[in-house]
């Protein structure tokens, strides 16, 4: 009975692994972008905890830039909302295609450049080991606005490092747009801001085939027609080349 | 690995009968739920495979020294409502058991519980998918009359996999009586009893309060526990209080506040006469193997288990909004329970007698003044400050029900129950605001024969919340030994007319248990004990089959 005591109060001590105040948090620098990321928020109206994820994208935003983080947040799976006569919905067919090709389970949870889905508290983890790697393209995009109907896009990708064997992607989205979504007290807030929500996939749902030897480049060119419900002045425009390792380099773009 | 522990389950089945001789008992069971699921449009059911099921088979062999056993799950394609890894197939679970003089040493998975479960609780739950049993080894001493010690170690099971942390524990109960003459001449039974959990954890887990500030998880985290429980004659008391060190979560908001869980609870019972009455407070005790958030998200790697307050209930509209305890924000939780048996021949009890059970169930918000994190990263990790008795400003549920049973004639017998609940959807559920309902619910039981006997539910939920009435009916034919005929739906009134009908057939033969059938079921939360899952619309055939031996 002794021995015991003693051994069990030895291992309690040992076992102590108090942490001072001070020393709770980690101070890291954050790092030089060296590429950009495309972060892809699987977010809906009807989700309490999606603006918990919106504050962690803008967070990373502000720390590195919106051409290094490229934020997309996308509107679909259970607890997205399509709208009705009264309300307005920014959840789509596609996004539910996204949601359901990924075999996501929670929201909101996030692809940082496609790789395995992580929920929000990682994705500032991820956002930084991504944005300290290199890639093996250049991407640029343009836009412009054609009227108030019509827009052009160009993208021009470049090889830097081998051959890129993958698909481009082109996405349309928008910013600032007042719709309601439900806070993680419950309420919901009809004076929601959302920002860098999905429009439209403008080249297919998941792109189209390109190849590139290194040192070549490749430019594409789309239009896409504007929807009766979106505010040309807020949109832009989102390219990225994907493959089985996931997203090679990302781009965006205002409309000009 | 799981090709080898198939060969020794099938290895202890062939050879289980010829050892029945020597002294050594074989048992085990198979349980297998199927369902073949459809689309429907009315209720948003998909048909998510062309069959689908979740059986179960255990199997155990015990001789006066050993026992072993092991169980086969296929969830291959598993019933609806589950998390993506719950699906596969294996022998996850297999154990060894010895027994010498006053110790026992069991060696692989096991299942355990400290106290009320508040600091350790591993447990299976099918219905919900939880088996969070450790892989390990445990050793239960009882040195002398009266003291009962354990120590144990192991990694703990998520769906097909061990999370990587270990999870080490030892607890101590005396049995004062035992050594106090004074206390077993008054036959009364004064237990105290002293827990102790870690659980050490090398995390790689990176997480970020803010994009330049990573959360420093602890190795270790320690929890403890002590309690005293006392009965004498007809009254019992119970008191336990548990507190965990910091322990930094997805659940928490990786906040360092310690956790803690305080019970207090008291019954009184004699023959006709029960009263339970029972307090509980508890904050910030989620305690889970793995930092890992895509692991510790959901109901699955759970190191512990706080009990629920309310009553699980049975009747369809009575739990057709259940309570799930508020492990990592924490409440007050309280219940009241009486149970009265008016005696025959009495004016109120009648020729046959009646009872009366009255329940009553309040949980509320514990205070909580959360800290101003403006410029200051580490005010993150302080999360808030709180009073120990004050409430918060939320009701999570609060539930009285009152249930009369009473035998009217010698063959029919009448349970009439009566409930007003108020449930805090936004809570439980995210959104939704508070649902006040009253709910009416009659139950009758008629026996034709000593053979045939027909049930009869009648049920009624009022509510001007959430998708307002629901209306239930149920016949169900017994016709003894073998079978059982029963129809059901539940129709909601206020807003979607949907029916969720049901028709099921059940055989019993022998140790055979076999249920068909073909309904609908309304996609909501699956309860047990406080723990909730959320279960998508059904529709389709249901079979259903049970064999123990």
């Amino acid at each position: 009975m002794r021995y015991i005591t003693i051994c069990l109060l030895t291992l309690l001590l040992a076992a102590c692994d108090h942490i001072d105040r001070e020393d709770r948090l980690i101070y890291e620098k954050p790092v030089t972008s060296r590429r950009a990321v495309l972060l892809e928020d699987f977010t809906g109206q009807q989700c309490v905890n999606c603006p918990k994820g919106t504050e962690i994208i803008d967070q990373l935003v502000e720390t590195y830039g919106d051409t290094a983080v490229i934020a997309v947040g996308i509107h679909g799976g259970p607890l997205g909302f399509k709208g009705n006569a009264t309300t307005l919905g920014l959840a789509t067919e596609t996004g539910d295609e996204y949601y359901n090709h990924w075999n996501l389970e929670y929201q909101p949870v996030g692809l940082v450049n496609r790789h395995a889905p992580i929920n929000y508290p990682e994705w500032a983890a991820a956002v930084k080991e991504e944005l300290a790697k290199s890639a093996p393209l250049t991407l640029t995009a343009s836009a412009t606005a054609e009227g108030s109907h019509t827009l052009h896009i160009g993208i021009t990708a470049t090889a830097t490092d081998g051959t890129i064997n993958g698909k481009l992607q082109v996405w349309v989205l928008e910013d600032g747009i007042t719709a309601v979504q439900l806070m993680p007290d419950g309420s919901a807030n009809a004076g929601y801001v959302h920002n860098h929500v999905f429009r439209q996939a403008v080249n297919g749902t998941w792109g189209e085939d390109i190849t590139i030897r290194e040192g070549e480049s490749r430019h594409r060119e789309y239009t896409q027609a504007v929807d009766a419900g979106w505010n040309i002045r807020n949109l832009s425009i989102v390219a990225f080349v994907y493959n089985d390792s996931g997203v090679l380099q990302a781009t965006k773009t205002p409309i000009r | 690995m799981r090709q080898r522990l198939l060969y020794l389950l099938t290895w202890c089945c062939l050879t289980a009968s010829a050892q029945e001789q020597q002294g050594i008992a074989l048992s085990g069971s198979v349980q297998s739920d199927m369902l073949i699921p459809q689309n429907d449009d009315k209720t948003g059911a998909e048909k998510t495979g062309d069959f689908l099921t979740n059986t179960y088979a255990d199997l155990m062999l015990q001789s006066r020294y050993v026992d072993a056993g092991a169980r086969l799950e296929y969830l291959e394609h598993p019933l609806p409502g589950f998390e993506n890894d719950f699906k596969g197939w294996g022998v996850p679970n297999f154990w060894v058991k010895g027994r010498l003089g006053k110790v026992e040493l069991t060696a692989g998975t096991f299942y355990e519980q400290f106290g009320s479960g508040f600091i350790l609780r591993t447990y299976e739950e099918r219905s919900l998918g939880i088996d969070n049993s450790l892989l390990g080894g445990r050793i239960l001493a009882k040195p002398v009359q009266g003291i009962t010690l354990k120590v144990l170690s192991g990694k703990q099971r998520r769906y097909w996999s061990w999370n990587k942390s270990l999870v080490s524990g030892a607890d101590a109960e005396i049995d004062l009586d035992a050594f106090l003459p004074a206390l077993q001449k008054h036959q009364t039974r004064l237990m105290t009893g002293f827990s102790w959990v870690n659980k050490y954890e090398d995390s790689d887990e990176h997480v970020y309060v803010l994009p330049a500030y990573r959360v420093h998880f602890p190795k270790f985290v320690n929890a403890w526990d002590v309690r005293v429980s006392l009965n004498s004659g007809p009254w019992s008391i119970l008191a336990e209080y548990a507190q965990k060190g910091a322990d930094p979560s997805f659940a928490n908001n990786y906040i360092f506040r310690n956790g803690s869980a305080a019970m207090l609870s008291g019954s009184y019972s004699k023959k006709g006469l029960s009263v339970l009455l029972q307090a509980k407070r508890s904050e910030n005790m989620s305690f889970k193997s793995t930092n890992d958030v895509s692991k510790a998200i959901g109901i699955s790697s759970a190191i512990n288990h706080l009990p629920a307050f309310t009553q699980d209930h049975t009747y369809a509209l009575a739990a057709l909004y259940p309570y799930a305890t508020q492990v990592a924000d924490g409440e007050w939780a309280y219940q009241a329970e009486l149970g009265y048996n008016f005696k025959r021949k009495t004016p109120l009890g009648g020729k046959y007698g009646m009872n009366i059970k009255v329940n009553y169930s309040y949980v509320r918000a514990i205070d909580r003044q959360f800290y101003d994190t403006t410029g200051d990263p580490l005010a993150i990790t302080d999360g808030y400050s709180s009073s120990f008795f004050k409430w918060g400003d939320d009701t999570y549920y609060q539930d009285l029900d009152i249930t009369v049973t009473r035998k009217l004639s010698k063959d029919f017998k009448l349970s009439l129950m009566y409930m007003n609940q108020r449930y805090n959807k936004t809570v439980v559920e995210g959104e939704g605001g508070m649902i006040h309902s009253d709910i009416f619910i009659a139950d009758g039981k008629y026996q034709f024969s000593p053979k045939t006997t027909l049930r009869a539910e009648v049920q009624y939920l009022t509510t001007k919340d959430d998708q307002g009435d629901w209306a239930y009916g149920l016949l169900e034919l017994s016709l003894v030994p073998h079978w059982m005929i029963t129809v059901a739906d539940m129709y909601n009134v206020g807003e979607t007319h949907i029916h969720y009908y049901q028709g099921l057939v059940t055989c019993n033969i022998g140790q055979h248990r076999i249920q068909a059938g073909y309904g609908r079921t309304r996609a909501g939360y699956n309860c047990s004990g406080g723990v909730c899952r959320w279960i998508p619309a059904t529709t389709g055939f249901t079979v259903s089959y049970n064999y123990n031996f």
